[in-house]
């Protein structure tokens, strides 16, 4: 909250000779077939919340659009130009002219576009609104709110105006947050780090006042074993770009981003849940910055259902035993087609999953996008507008609602206590961290680099069991570099009778083998009293087969790593393993 | 602006109901405030928090990060939720008379 931008001062007849001068600027493909193709059929009119709220004419998209139509049309319609009266065209004249423009702009329209799905010509009406806004911010007819926010992401970098130094004791203290939370003092939220996998971009929001979701993405990011790290600039993912229609803005926070990504040489960028974040950060904003990224861009969402998808994560959907229902977020569901990821991660971590309707990239809107929740001047009239999402809320009977934006956590938060609905709310990622079953990874410890020895020349026998020729080779190989002995086994049954024949000091064990799989095999070795003792360390390329090992009911086993594997990794298991057991 | 009655005078709120005039602020106002928030009565750790995030305002012009706040008042992030149950955002800086934060809050 730096000081207010104070925009000089325009006399009314240049801010208007300045709108029509920006509103021929914004004239592409998109803008003159939703400007033209109009029918006024009125299949949108009941598609708007305001207007279901109000029944007021003037808050439908048709009126409201029709605004901006008019001025279209006196330069660019030839009917209108020969009788103007006729067709309603008329120009931008007077400071009530102005005013009105800036109401339906900033405080009748969320632009979340479900009209725009219920229209049968394909009007875009959100992109006429940003046209609409673009013009007005840059003539000092934006509301303060917006401003500050647009000015903070200029001149500081994020929307909140957090310094770099506060950011960074922030994460650093998460980080030790985060050991404490998972109970593993090795577990830390890493700033920079070079070629990691994932790079974790968050809302402001998380890191200057509710870091609850951070610490749950970062317990269910260690949970599933990634790579990943935070940066340390270019870490806002949200972009009010879009909501002000300013495109210099909208590229400079996504080059701040892509870049820092670049540099950092991580294979994907994934982005908290937020819906304007997202739809900015993966659809908008490469084109505002003309970059080719070289990456891809994934919503946390997705990140998520492909850690349940895979079996990197383990649920125990009884921990959230309250009837649960989901919001989609406008960006995320209407514009960004993620309707099922969070359906999916939500029926494996909750037992009473109710489903909301109209749902998906039907939804109704939260009442609070399009950056409403920064324009203090509108609440009154959004709240009210709020009331179809309130019914639909109230008949779902659910106790949660969880949705996967921010901005629709506090919309949405307002609205409940407005009608009281007795209702909390919750991020996707806040539901998972909860249900989550921690594994036991010894593999994250620092390494030692002792010989692979009982005692000084006593080498540690290793039975290594795999179908594949190359593993066995390669595991063995790296043991023996390594001063231990290795045992083969091509199948289950050849590594029960070798167990028993050699006596290794640990096995590798493989999941999908031919004969008795990984499971059976575990569970032999675990029941048998002369074999119980026998370390495993479970070597596996499909991590969906890990419940074969887990669910049953035997100890854990000692290690597990992923396929494919390094030297680096099961060097350290095996050490790890060992070390413990001596 | 509307404006509400807060410990026994009228003051101006804006659509949120965040005060507009800190320096009106005093602990009645602030009891007020703490009822809209669904926290029935204050208790010392509630002022406590109040009175950090109050100190801070009219000292930096800002709200504090949430790291600032559980370090200086030794709350830990759970107990700040259970305390105001909207969060430190719109629940206690809202009681602590500050202005609504910007951005998508």
């Amino acid at each position: 909250m730096t000081t207010v931008f104070a925009a000089e001062p325009m006399p009314l007849e240049e801010k208007i000779a300045k709108f029509h001068e920006l509103f021929e600027t914004k004239i592409n493909r998109n803008f003159c077939l939703s400007n033209g193709a109009c029918v006024h059929c009125g299949l949108c009119i009941e598609s708007c919340h305001y207007y279901m709220a109000t029944k007021d004419p003037k808050t439908t998209p048709v009126y409201k659009t029709d605004a901006i139509r008019r001025i279209y049309k006196s330069r660019h319609d030839w009917l209108s130009r020969v009788v103007p009266f006729w067709t309603g065209a008329a120009r931008v004249r007077t400071r009530e002219d102005l005013d009105r423009l800036r109401d339906i702009a900033w405080g009748s329209c969320t632009m979340c576009r479900r009209c725009t799905i219920n229209c049968p010509m394909g009007i875009d009406t959100a992109l006429l609104i940003r046209s609409l806004r673009a013009i007005l911010y840059a003539i000092g007819e934006a509301p303060e709110g917006v401003v500050q926010v647009c000015k903070d992401q200029y001149e500081i970098g994020n929307q909140m105006g957090v310094s770099d130094e506060d950011y960074i004791e922030t994460i650093e203290w998460l980080s030790e947050e985060h050991a404490t939370d998972v109970g593993d003092p090795r577990a830390k939220i890493l700033l920079d780090k070079k070629g990691a996998n994932v790079m974790y971009v968050v809302n402001p929001r998380e890191v200057k006042y509710a870091p609850l979701t951070l610490l749950a993405a970062a317990k269910i990011m260690y949970a599933a074993g990634e790579d990943w790290t935070m940066p340390r600039s270019g870490w806002d993912n949200t972009n009010f770009g879009l909501f002000a229609g300013d495109d210099k803005l909208g590229a400079k926070m996504g080059r701040a981003l892509y870049e820092k990504a670049q540099q950092l040489g991580v294979k994907k960028v994934v982005v908290s849940e937020c819906g304007h974040g997202f739809r900015a950060t993966r659809w908008e904003a490469p084109n505002w910055a003309k970059m080719d990224l070289g990456f891809p861009i994934e919503s946390f969402l997705e990140t998520m259902a492909a850690y349940v998808r895979d079996g990197r994560i383990r649920l125990n959907p009884a921990c959230n035993g309250v009837a649960v229902t989901y919001h989609d977020p406008c960006n995320l569901g209407r514009s960004s087609g993620l309707t099922e990821e969070p359906r999916y991660v939500l029926q494996h971590c909750v037992t009473n999953f109710v489903e909301m309707y109209p749902n998906r990239a039907d939804n109704w809107c939260c009442s609070g996008g399009g950056g409403a929740m920064s324009m203090s001047e509108y609440t009154g009239r959004r709240l009210e507008a709020a009331k179809i999402k309130a019914d639909q809320l109230r008949e779902t009977g659910a106790q949660i609602v969880v949705t996967a934006c921010h901005n629709c956590i506090d919309a949405l938060g307002d609205l409940i206590k407005r009608y009281k609905l007795g209702m909390k709310t919750a991020t996707v990622g806040e539901l998972v961290a909860k249900a989550l079953v921690l594994p036991e990874r010894p593999e994250a410890a620092v390494p030692v680099q002792k010989p692979l020895e009982k005692a000084p020349g006593v080498p540690v026998k290793v039975l290594v069991a795999d179908d594949d020729a190359d593993t066995r080779v390669f595991l063995s190989a790296i043991c023996e570099d390594n001063g231990a002995v290795a045992v083969t086994a091509r199948n289950g049954n050849e590594a029960l009778e070798l167990a028993r024949s050699e006596k290794p000091d640990i096995i590798t064990l493989d999941i999908d083998m031919p004969g008795k799989h990984g499971g059976e095999v575990y569970e032999c070795l675990k029941k048998e009293d002369a074999l119980k003792n026998i370390p495993v360390c479970i070597v596996t390329g499909q991590p969906k087969l890990r419940g074969l090992i887990y669910d049953l009911e035997v100890p854990h086993p000692e290690g597990y790593v992923d396929k494919p594997i390094t030297e680096e990794t099961i060097l350290l298991n095996l050490r790890l393993i060992l070390n413990l057991r001596q | 602006m509307a404006t509400q009655t807060l410990g026994g005078k009228e003051m101006e709120v804006d659509e949120d109901g965040f005060i507009q005039k800190p320096e009106e602020w005093d602990q009645g106002v602030a009891q007020d405030l703490a009822k809209t928030e669904g926290v029935q009565d204050m208790s010392d750790n509630h002022w406590k928090l109040v009175h950090y995030l109050r100190d801070y305002y009219l000292k930096f012009g800002m709200a504090p990060m949430i790291r600032k706040l559980c370090k200086e008042t030794g709350f830990s992030l759970k107990e700040i939720y259970e305390m105001y149950p909207s969060g430190p955002a719109k629940g206690a800086c809202k009681v602590a008379g500050l202005p609504k934060p910007t951005g998508c809050v």
